[in-house]
C-alpha cells in the first residue's frame, strides 16, 4: 500500500514539475506576435500583441466588458460570441455557460488567450463605452452611510449618458487589495451635465470599492470611470410614471427628472423614496422644491420606522405606493434599490395592474 | 481527502484583496482542505450534514429578511438583520456569483452573534467550508448546530 502511495506521489510530483517547467517556457518563450480582433464584422478591428487574455487585450484598446470579478474567471459576467479563434472552452469556463450559449460560441473573454487572429462579437453599445481619467471635485456626507461623489471629467472631455445609466467605479490597488477593482454605481447627474459625474454610494461593510471610498477616497484625487452602461432610462410613452426607490437607489431618478424637466416632459410622475427614518432621508428638499415647481411631479419620502416628529407617510415603501393608487392601469414602474425591494415592489405593481414588461429596474446583479 | 489543484485555486481566491477585502481565511494558514477535513470531522460526528446546517441557515436569512433591513425576532430567540445589497460576489470556488447582503444573527440566549451570506451558505452546503478561523465570517460548526437546533436527520 505504502508502495502504490509512493509512486502515486512521485507521478504527481512529475507531472506538477512538468507543468511548472511549460509555464515557465511558455512565459519565456511564447511569441504570439501581432493579433488581430476583429469585433462585430469589421466595426472595430483590433491589432495587439499575443499572449493577454481576449478581456485585457480588449480593455487595453479601450474596448470594455463589463466583469465583476477583475478577469478572475469567477463571475461569468465577461461573455461575448467568438466567430474565429479562440481555442477550445476550457473547463473554467463551462460552469458558467448554458448549453444554448455553448453552441453559439458565448466564450467568457477573460479566459481565452489571444494567440492568434480573433473574431468577436459583442452588444454594439459597448463599443461606446470610454474610460475617463477624473479628478475628485467633491465628496458630501448624504447620510450616516451614504456619500455623494463628484467626479469632473479632464478638460475638453465630456460624457454622453442616457437619464438612468450606470458607470462602473475603478478602486486602484489599496492595502491588501493588489488590483484594480471595479463596481457599477448609477449616475445622478443629468446628461447635460456632461462634464462630470456625480454617484450616490452607500457603504456596505467589508466592500473592496466602498471601504475604498469611504476610508480613501479625498477631493483632488485622480480616480477612473469606465462606461455608461445599461438599459435603464425613461421609455418613450405618455404612461403615467411611478419611481420607486430605496437607500442609494436615488440616484437614478435624480438624473432622469432633470432630464425630463430640460426636455420639456411633462408626464404625471410620483416619486416614491423610502427609508426606515429621519437619518437615511437625503435630497429631500431637492426633490421638494421639484414638486412645488413642476405640478406634473409628486415627490412622497414615506419612513417605515416607528420615529415621531416628521410628518412624511408611514410604512413599507410597498404599502405606501399600494395605498397612493386606485389603479395602475395607466402606469409603468422604474424601480431601484435591493434586490428585496425590487422584488417585493414588483409584486406590488403587478398586483396594481402594470405588465411585467412595463416595470422597468436594472437586472445586471 | 487531499488538496487538489482546483483546491489550490480556490485557496488563491480565498486570499486577501482578491474576490474580497479581507479575504475568507483569517489568520489560519492550513490547507484548505485540511479546513474542510477538520470541520467535516465536527459536522460528521455529532450525526448532522452541511446540507441541513446551510438549509437551517438559510432558513433563519430568510424569517430575517426585510425589506427597509430592520431587526426581525426570528423564533423568539434571535435578533437577525438582513442587509439587502446591489450587486453580486463571485465564489472562491469558482462556481458562480451570489448576492451580496450580510446576515447578522445574535442569540439572545448565549449572547453568540453569527455572520453569513448567500455565498457562505452555498460554500458550507457545497463544499462544508465555514471560512478560516480567524474570518469576521468564521463559523464553528459546533456552535451552529448548538445554537440553532440542528437534529440528526433520524431524530427530526
Ligand atoms: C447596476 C448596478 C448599479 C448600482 N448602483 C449603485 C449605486 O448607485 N450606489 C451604491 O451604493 N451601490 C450601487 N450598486 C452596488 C455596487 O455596485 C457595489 O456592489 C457595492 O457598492 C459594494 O461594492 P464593494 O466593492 O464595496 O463590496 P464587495 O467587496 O464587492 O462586497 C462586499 C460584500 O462581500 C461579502 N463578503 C466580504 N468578505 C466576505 C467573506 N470573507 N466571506 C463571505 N462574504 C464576504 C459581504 O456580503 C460584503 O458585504 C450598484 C450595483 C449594480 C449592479
Ligand atoms: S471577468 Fe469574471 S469571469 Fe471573466
Amino acid at each position: 500500500m505504502d508502495k502504490i502511495l509512493l509512486a502515486i506521489e512521485v507521478l504527481c510530483g512529475i507531472s506538477l514539475a512538468l507543468t511548472l517547467l511549460l509555464l515557465v517556457a511558455e512565459f519565456f518563450f511564447a511569441n504570439y506576435g501581432d493579433c488581430e480582433i476583429d469585433i462585430n464584422n469589421g466595426d472595430k478591428k483590433i491589432t495587439a500583441k499575443g499572449g493577454g487574455s481576449l478581456l485585457s487585450t480588449l480593455s487595453e484598446d479601450k474596448v470594455f466588458i463589463p466583469s465583476a470579478c477583475g478577469g478572475r474567471g469567477s463571475c461569468g459576467f465577461c461573455k461575448c460570441k467568438v466567430d474565429k479563434g479562440g481555442g477550445p472552452v476550457l473547463p473554467t469556463e463551462t460552469p458558467y455557460l448554458s448549453e444554448e450559449e455553448l453552441k453559439n460560441n458565448v466564450r467568457l473573454s477573460c479566459q481565452i488567450k489571444v494567440k492568434e487572429d480573433i473574431a468577436i462579437r459583442i452588444p454594439e453599445e459597448l463599443l461606446s463605452v470610454k474610460e475617463f481619467e477624473t479628478t475628485v471635485e467633491s465628496i458630501t456626507d448624504l447620510t450616516h452611510d451614504i456619500k455623494g461623489v463628484r467626479f469632473k471629467l479632464p478638460e475638453g472631455e465630456t460624457v454622453r449618458i442616457k437619464a438612468g445609466q450606470y458607470i462602473q467605479l475603478v478602486a486602484p490597488p489599496y492595502d491588501e487589495v493588489h488590483e484594480p477593482t471595479s463596481r457599477a454605481y448609477s449616475i445622478a447627474s443629468r446628461p447635460s451635465d456632461d462634464e462630470a459625474i456625480d454617484l450616490i454610494i452607500r457603504l456596505v461593510p467589508n466592500g473592496i470599492v466602498t471601504t475604498y471610498v469611504f476610508e480613501h477616497l479625498k477631493e483632488g484625487d485622480k480616480a477612473k470611470l469606465v462606461g455608461p452602461f445599461g438599459d435603464f432610462y425613461l421609455r418613450d410613452t405618455d404612461k403615467e410614471c411611478i419611481f420607486i426607490a430605496g437607500g442609494s437607489g436615488l440616484a437614478p431618478f435624480r438624473s432622469m427628472l432633470y432630464d425630463m424637466i430640460e426636455k420639456g416632459i411633462k408626464r404625471k410622475t410620483t416619486f416614491f423614496f423610502g427609508a426606515v427614518g429621519l437619518r437615511d432621508l437625503y435630497f429631500v428638499e431637492e426633490f421638494a422644491k421639484l414638486s412645488e415647481e413642476h405640478s406634473w411631479f409628486k415627490f412622497v419620502p414615506a419612513l417605515s420606522g416607528k420615529e415621531e416628529g416628521h410628518s412624511y407617510e408611514r410604512g413599507l415603501i410597498t404599502d405606501v405606493v399600494a395605498r397612493s393608487f386606485e389603479k395602475m392601469d395607466n402606469h409603468e414602474g422604474y424601480l431601484c434599490g435591493s434586490p428585496g425591494m425590487i422584488d417585493a415592489c414588483v409584486r406590488v405593481l403587478t398586483a396594481g395592474g402594470i405588465p411585467e414588461d412595463q416595470i422597468f429596474y436594472d437586472k445586471f446583479a | 481527502m487531499k488538496q487538489t489543484p482546483d483546491l489550490d485555486r480556490a485557496q488563491q481566491r480565498m486570499m486577501p484583496g482578491e474576490l474580497t477585502l479581507h479575504g475568507f481565511l483569517g489568520d489560519d494558514t492550513r490547507k484548505l482542505v485540511d479546513i474542510i477535513n477538520e470541520d467535516g470531522d465536527a459536522v460528521l460526528s455529532r450525526g448532522v450534514s452541511h446540507k441541513q446546517i446551510a438549509d437551517r441557515l438559510a432558513d433563519i436569512m430568510e424569517q430575517g429578511r426585510d425589506i427597509m433591513e430592520r431587526e426581525v425576532n426570528v423564533e423568539g430567540r434571535f435578533t437577525v438583520t438582513v442587509r439587502d445589497d446591489r450587486g453580486v460576489l463571485p465564489s472562491p470556488f469558482g462556481d458562480g456569483c451570489f448576492e451580496k447582503g450580510d446576515c447578522h444573527v445574535v442569540d439572545s440566549e448565549t449572547k453568540s452573534e453569527f455572520l453569513f451570506n448567500g455565498l457562505t451558505i452555498h460554500m458550507i452546503r457545497t463544499y462544508g467550508f465555514y471560512s478560516g478561523k480567524g474570518s469576521q465570517y468564521r463559523l464553528e460548526p459546533a456552535a451552529l448546530i448548538e445554537t440553532f437546533g440542528i437534529k440528526p436527520e433520524a431524530e427530526e
